[in-house]
């Protein structure tokens, strides 16, 4: 099974420990508190009409990310987590043209850039079975991690068990079709700056329905040019025998240039 | 003259070479911010637009040309094969030199091959790419091995042209369309005027139409710059499959924005709609009705301008999609730098293809004489009005049993309807707060007594728990809940440090209460 987390905008006070947090875990230099995802910024606290929104990355289940690269630098891991291979990175940007929730991030300033985006600790903390930096130092409870299967349960629990404080909604489970990180909210979330998708619509499948024609494109093109190319030119052949420019056995045996 | 015209132009050409290369020199010491306006916002711009878009369509002319004559054995249309091959040989190189500049790891430009994704679009399209220009090499090649003499490769590569063609074909065929392919997965970013699932079947179409009209250009071009024979008759044979491609690419056009109840995107006349109109307007139905007029299309002025008007109705659409019709395109407006590699690109282009004329057999020479005969006993045009007649029966036929099928409504439905019957915020929020433990500051020399600090008697209510009071600046947040507390003392505090902020007898009592804070 794999992780996520799920984070309940109605808990969440605002104090940018996971902010922090992230910063630290992840050796990226401090930089002012901003409400937006950067390069050095995995995980941000937008303030909204008085609502705290944690943005960072959804790790969907099927990510447009992985989907698009062409090297395979980006990766969804087993446990859940999308990770980043930067020794594989060409630098075409793709993911970050793609990417339906914007949050992979590009080093514009330097020489060698990388992509920068959350990988929800995988290598410091979750693949050695530890949660994330910032769900683990979250005053609030707000942000915890778990098995996705759990959080959702989590959260529908919440929402039942609270009628009318939330909206009934969780953000991410058929978002993208599906996302490791999930949200609750007391406010619809497109107010939110979320954005609205078709249920269980996982982009990579857009590009699928086309690539997965290309075997035979190549096959039935092939051979029908082929195939063109050989009647015209038997017929170009056979009105050269009509004609008396060439024998039957020369047609037999002339091969075209 | 022509004398000081020509020099003129190298003048613009030297001046264009020397912009470019200062741009060279800031991408490649500074970086892509330093060289671009890109940004996270807007990652790709002219470079991929126009430069890559823009340059693998208009030399698409390449393979329809070669298709023509070594496929479909149109003998007649040979002597304009090799400058469409050696047009789009340039096009290529440059594409990949365009490549170059725009990767943020240019030297990595080999890891596609190497390390494989076969679900991204990208990877196809750089394995396709590489082929391509391998074929298209391939086939560029018997000009330079003429021109040396060289007997034995030459009879090689005679040997296997033909399924060097169809390999090109193939090839051109699967990443003109998988450039729009590119724009698939992005159903929500790009403008509804010219997203489409079958965004993959209109870039093959207009870059077919695209490349012949640019055939058209070139042979015009080469006509006035090398005083070479200008191949009207061809010309206008080619103007005629034009007329048809535009027709059918129109029709289907328009049909799939009604298909997915985008039509109306077309008469808002916003900056969308209008961009639309220049693409649609002037670089399809006015090239397509110009060409269908006899006598437009077999005078030189009227086939020139008009294929012109396609070319360039292609560059708008292909930038409308990339640039113009993206998501935040508000924030982007190509840096000179970019538009400097962009025109020296371009320029070079122009120079090696005239370096090229110059010393290769680019051009056959006797077409001047034997040409002129050929041309006389080719025979009926193969186009005649009967068949571009029966070709728009055809178009129309197909285009209404395609528009009675089922309509798939593409466009996402609206947030609101989905969210309409849910109640919103029935009662305030009560947040669960959970708050630190309290820790004791150590104890200074002469300290009056232990300090205990209780998050719990500085959070007021759950309501204002306004951490970022404190939490910003004054006392970072502390990821492993240990307090930095060594340089805490009670002068720092005076002068409004610390719990000095606060406590200074007007936002809270003053730190001149000792008993306060110091336990006995």
């Amino acid at each position: 099974m794999s992780v996520g987390i799920l984070t309940d905008l109605t808990r969440c006070i605002g104090c940018e420990a996971c902010v922090s947090a992230c910063r630290e875990i992840n050796n990226l230099p401090a930089s002012k508190p901003g409400s937006q995802l950067t390069s050095t910024t995995w995980t941000a606290i937008d303030r909204k009409g008085g609502i705290n929104i944690r943005r960072q990355c959804m790790h969907c289940l099927d990510p447009t990310c992985v989907s698009v690269c062409p090297v395979g630098a980006l990766e969804k891991t087993e446990q859940g987590p999308v990770i980043y291979h930067e020794d594989r990175c060409m630098g075409c940007r793709y993911c970050i043209m793609a990417c339906p929730f914007e949050v992979p991030k590009y080093e514009w300033d330097s020489v060698l850039p990388k992509v920068q985006k959350c990988i929800m600790c995988y290598d410091n903390r979750v693949r050695k079975g530890e949660q994330p930096a910032c769900t683990s130092v979250c005053p609030a409870g707000a942000t915890i991690f778990g098995e996705r299967d759990e959080l959702l349960d989590v959260a529908k629990h919440r929402i039942q068990e609270n009628p009318g404080l939330y909206f009934d909604h969780i953000y991410g489970i058929h978002e993208a079709g599906g996302t490791s990180v999930l949200y609750l909210s007391d406010v619809p979330f497109e107010e939110l700056g979320f954005k609205y998708m078709q249920a269980d619509l996982a982009y990579p499948k857009l590009t699928w329905n086309v690539l997965s024609h290309i075997p035979n494109i190549v096959s039935v093109g092939g051979v029908t040019m082929f195939g063109i190319w050989w009647i015209i030119n038997r017929r170009i052949t056979l009105d050269k025998v009509r004609s008396g420019e060439l024998t039957e056995e020369e047609a037999l045996g002339a091969e075209p240039d | 003259m022509q004398k000081p015209n020509l020099s003129f132009w190298k003048v613009v050409a030297g001046m264009v070479f020397v912009g470019g290369a200062y741009a060279t020199v800031v991408r490649f010491a500074q970086g892509l911010g330093a060289a671009t306006n890109l940004s996270d916002q807007f990652p790709w711009g002219i470079w991929i637009g126009f430069d890559v878009l823009v340059g693998v369509g208009l030399a698409a002319g390449g393979f329809v040309i070669a298709a023509t004559v070594h496929i479909f054995n149109l003998e007649k249309y040979k002597p304009i094969s090799r400058p469409a091959i050696l047009t789009a040989f340039l096009g290529y190189v440059l594409v990949v030199v365009a490549i170059l500049f725009d990767l943020g790891r240019p030297y990595r430009i080999w890891h596609p091959l190497i390390m494989w994704n076969p679900h991204s679009v990208m990877f196809e399209v750089a394995w396709c790419v590489t082929l391509y220009t391998i074929v298209l090499a391939l086939e560029f090649s018997p000009m330079v091995l003429e021109r040396f003499g060289l007997k034995a490769p030459l009879r090689i590569i005679r040997s296997i042209y033909l399924p060097v063609v169809i390999l090109g074909v193939l090839l051109s065929t699967l990443h003109q369309s998988s450039l729009g392919t590119l724009y698939v997965i992005v159903p929500d970013k790009l403008y509804g005027l010219w997203y489409s699932p079958f965004l993959p079947l209109f870039f093959f179409i207009t870059a077919i139409t695209a490349g012949i009209a640019m055939t058209i250009v070139e042979s015009f071009l080469s006509a006035r710059a090398f005083g070479k024979r200008l191949e009207k008759e061809l010309l206008t044979g080619l103007a005629r499959v034009i007329v048809v491609l535009l027709a059918v690419y129109f029709v289907f056009r328009v049909q799939d924005l009604f298909r997915h109840g985008q039509a109306e995107l077309m008469f808002r006349f916003n900056q969308e709609s209008v961009l639309f109109w220049g693409e649609i307007g002037l670089g399809v139905l006015l090239p397509m009705c110009l060409l269908y007029v006899e006598r437009i299309r077999t005078r030189e002025s009227g086939l020139f301008f008009s294929a012109l008007l396609v070319v360039i109705g292609f560059i708008v659409n292909r930038l409308n999609v990339s640039i113009t019709g993206m998501l935040h395109s508000e924030t982007y407006f190509p840096k000179w730098t970019e538009i400097a590699v962009t025109l020296a690109l371009v320029v070079l282009g122009f120079t090696i293809f005239g370096l090229a004329v110059k010393h290769f057999h680019v051009f056959p020479p006797e077409e001047t004489a034997s040409g002129k005969a050929a041309l006389q006993d080719a025979g009926p045009p193969i186009f005649t009005r009967n068949i571009v007649l029966a070709a728009w029966a055809v178009v129309i036929l197909g285009v209404i049993t395609f528009g009675l099928s089922k309509n798939g409504r593409y466009k996402l439905d609206s947030m609101s309807n989905a969210i309409a019957a849910t109640p919103l915020r029935a009662e305030p929020v009560e947040p669960e707060l959970v708050l630190p433990e309290a820790f004791d500051y150590p104890v200074g020399e002469d300290s009056p007594g232990p300090v205990t600090f209780s998050h719990e008697s500085h959070v007021l209510s759950q309501d204002e728990a306004a951490c970022s009071v404190c939490h910003f600046g004054t006392f970072d947040i502390l990821k492993d809940g240990v307090p930095d507390t060594e340089s805490v003392t009670m002068d720092e505090m005076y002068e409004g440090g610390s719990c000095g902020k606060c406590h200074n007898d007007t936002d809270a009592f003053a730190v001149e209460e000792c008993e306060a804070c110091h336990q006995e």
